[in-house]
């Protein structure tokens, strides 16, 4: 991925454009009170960018790694930017349990989540990678698994498992 | 925690959930008998998966959706900024708020930028940012909004600027195209904005449409001019330039490639954003088409070191090359100076080149006249043909041979251009600047030689002789008076 510097760089603004329109989307429909059916961003950019350059994206799987992998740093780069501002001691934790709870306010840390993300990977990249393209490259079980190379049922098996222990995680249990 | 011990975790846990909820914790100890460890692990975790099922089922945009956003923060009207009353709100951007301001000192109005907390944060940028406004403020020109002041008050930074009450040049490009005179002066007014910035060693950076402001009064403001950071020698990702600071370093469909990709940039960049700027202002549509992924696609050929193929041309030749030449991937491709781009765009203005707004109806005229014309001149080699006769040998045959020759070439060129007005009207007032020259010496001579044959034969044949002087008088006519107008009138003239 290394050699894709170049590819990833420039792709980083058009990622955040994207991002910010679908941010913008979520909540004008959250406040409608419509239900959300998320658009696979990765999946919508890549088709355009297909129709653009074939030659360019040849490998989907590794587009959608790509796109995937540019979301969370765009998001981390934010939620480091936002906890630099608030300065002056912890940063504010929400935790897994009340956002449930109170339904509405479904904040997660990301900057915890990104952090036990990493951890993961330490044991289980696959698992991982798996993560970060379904949360942060918004991608379907269906999508996950053609980008991956492996049966839908394997990607519902690792993710079940894995979100538990990123819940778990984030959930301030004992470690391991 | 190794991958074996992982393994073991995930295949016991899948074991457990396929279990019915009665049987798991006997099946649990059971089948992890003697690692009180795993037992604890595997429990927890079928705990954290049914306390959260749905955890991270919603894509990371809409569980960050305000962190992308980023709240906006309250607008401050009708209040006191140190010695500045806040009148009203009047922009947000990526750089802050901005504020319609009375300073209380002086009693002007001034635009009040209040900067973004992340511009100000950190004390590097801080520094930089205030050192750029102080040498943006140094400028004085009358296409440049004036820096008054930059002000810390109460540990945020605030810019006080000449206040522009006006529509954007964004704004006026809703409304479609500009027309062609307004066109130039505008890009000529901008450019030398530039140039006077360039001068004193200051680059825009962000150069756009919400950047130009067109006064009331019709005179254009750049604003902001260095107030866009550089990150060069910061080593920041072009991640970070995009995600820490929004737009202000620059904005993509507008950013030079080596922008783009964080290197050093000089006043180059701000030719690059100049040929998107005059690219947008005449025709309404972004170069590099509106949607995210043609934009990138573009972009990235433009960072391979292509030039990005734009998939029209605009309606002036001159200025079409003009923007394309500003917009190439490779600095030393573009115009060296914002100089050197001012010159060319005068040279517009001044010939009126680009404006082959070629209006229909005189077009006409002007085509009509080529065609009356070509059958006239070739009408003359079959008159000295036939009056041929009356003139001694060899001169009869000689003259029609050169009224023949004159009258071909004269008639082909007047033809070619007829073609070329239907067929391929943006080359027409280049293509009719060459060929004139050549239609005037011909005819002039064929004139010359109708003139001489009517001398001689006064006397002898004078209805023929009257006729011949008629023809070549309006021939004449036609090429020092008739002609010029029509193809002024048809706006064909380059001087």
């Amino acid at each position: 991925m290394m050699d894709d510097r170049q590819s990833v760089d420039s792709l980083l603004p058009i990622v955040y454009q994207e991002l910010r329109r679908l941010a913008a989307g979520y909540l004008r429909r959250e406040r409608a009170g419509q239900t959300l059916q998320p658009t696979a961003l990765v999946h919508e950019a890549y088709m355009r960018l297909l129709k653009d350059k074939p030659d360019r994206w040849q490998n989907r799987a590794h587009f959608c790694a790509i796109a995937a992998h540019s979301m969370r740093q765009i998001l981390i780069e934010r939620a480091r930017a936002r906890d630099a501002q608030k300065r002056g001691g912890a940063r504010q934790r929400v935790t897994l349990d009340e956002g449930l709870v109170a339904g509405g306010n479904r904040s997660i840390d990301l900057l915890a989540l990104d952090e036990a993300l990493e951890r993961l990977a330490a044991f289980d990249p696959e698992q991982a990678r798996l993560v970060e393209l379904r949360f942060f490259g918004g991608l379907t079980v269906e999508e996950t698994a053609e980008a991956m190379g492996i049966s839908p049922a394997t990607v519902k098996r690792h993710w079940t498992v894995a979100s538990a222990w990123l819940a778990r995680e984030l959930e301030g249990s004992p470690q391991t | 925690m190794t991958p074996a011990r992982w393994r073991l975790i995930n295949d016991l846990f899948h074991a457990v959930l396929a279990r019915d909820a009665g049987d798991r914790a006997a099946f649990l100890e059971q089948s992890a008998a003697g690692d009180p460890d795993l037992v604890r692990e595997v429990q927890t975790l079928l705990a954290s998966h049914g306390r959260a099922e749905r955890f991270l089922d919603e894509p990371a945009w809409g569980v960050a959706a305000d962190l992308i956003l980023d709240a906006p923060p309250a607008s401050r009207a009708g209040t006191n900024v140190g010695p500045y009353f806040i009148v009203e709100e009047i922009g947000r951007g990526g750089m802050g708020v901005v504020y319609a301001a009375d300073d209380r000192r002086l009693g002007r109005a001034v635009a009040l930028k209040a900067l973004a907390p992340e511009f100000t944060r950190d004390p590097v940028r801080r520094a930089r940012l205030t050192r750029e406004a102080r040498a943006a403020a140094a400028l004085s020109h009358p296409a440049i909004a004036t820096i008054f002041a930059l002000e810390e008050i109460d540990g945020e930074l605030y810019i006080a600027s000449e206040l522009v009450r006006g529509r954007t040049l964004r704004e006026e490009v809703r409304d479609g195209p500009l027309p062609a005179e307004r066109l130039v002066s505008t890009l000529i007014d901008i450019c030398g904005a530039l140039v006077a910035a360039h001068d004193c060693g200051i680059v825009h950076r962000d150069l756009k449409p919400e950047n130009v402001m067109r006064r009331v009064d019709g005179q254009i403001k750049v604003l902001d001019f260095g107030l866009a950071q550089s990150d060069s020698g910061r080593n920041l990702s072009a991640l970070s330039r995009l995600t820490e600071a929004g737009a202000a370093m620059g904005t993509p469909g507008y950013m030079a490639p080596e922008q783009l990709s964080g290197a050093e940039v000089d006043a180059r960049a701000d030719i690059f954003a100049f040929g998107v700027l005059a690219w947008e202002l005449a025709t309404a549509e972004h170069p590099f088409g509106t949607d995210a992924a043609s934009l990138l696609a573009r972009m990235t050929e433009l960072m391979d070191g292509g030039s990005g193929r734009l998939s029209r041309s605009l309606p002036m030749p001159a200025l079409d090359q003009i923007a394309r030449r500003c917009m190439r991937g490779a600095p030393v491709e573009r115009y060296p100076t914002s100089a050197a781009l001012l010159a060319d765009l005068r040279a517009l203005d001044i010939t009126g080149t680009p404006v082959p707004r070629v209006s229909d109806r005189t077009l006409w005229w002007w085509q009509l006249h080529q065609l009356v014309a070509a059958t006239l001149i070739g009408i003359m080699p079959a008159a000295v043909w036939a009056i041929r006769p009356w003139l001694r040998y060899p001169y009869g045959s000689a003259l029609f041979f050169v009224t023949l020759t004159l009258a071909i070439v004269s008639v082909t060129l007047r033809l070619n251009l007829s073609f070329t007005s239907r067929v391929l009207t943006h080359t027409l007032v280049d293509h009719r600047a060459r060929a004139y020259p050549a239609i005037v010496i011909c005819e002039t001579c064929l004139a010359t030689a109708l003139l001489g044959i009517a001398a001689v034969l006064f006397g002898q044949h004078d209805a023929v002789a009257a006729l011949l002087l008629g023809v070549a008088v309006v021939t004449l006519a036609s090429l020092t008076l008739i002609e010029p107008a029509t193809t002024r009138a048809a706006g064909l003239t380059r001087a």
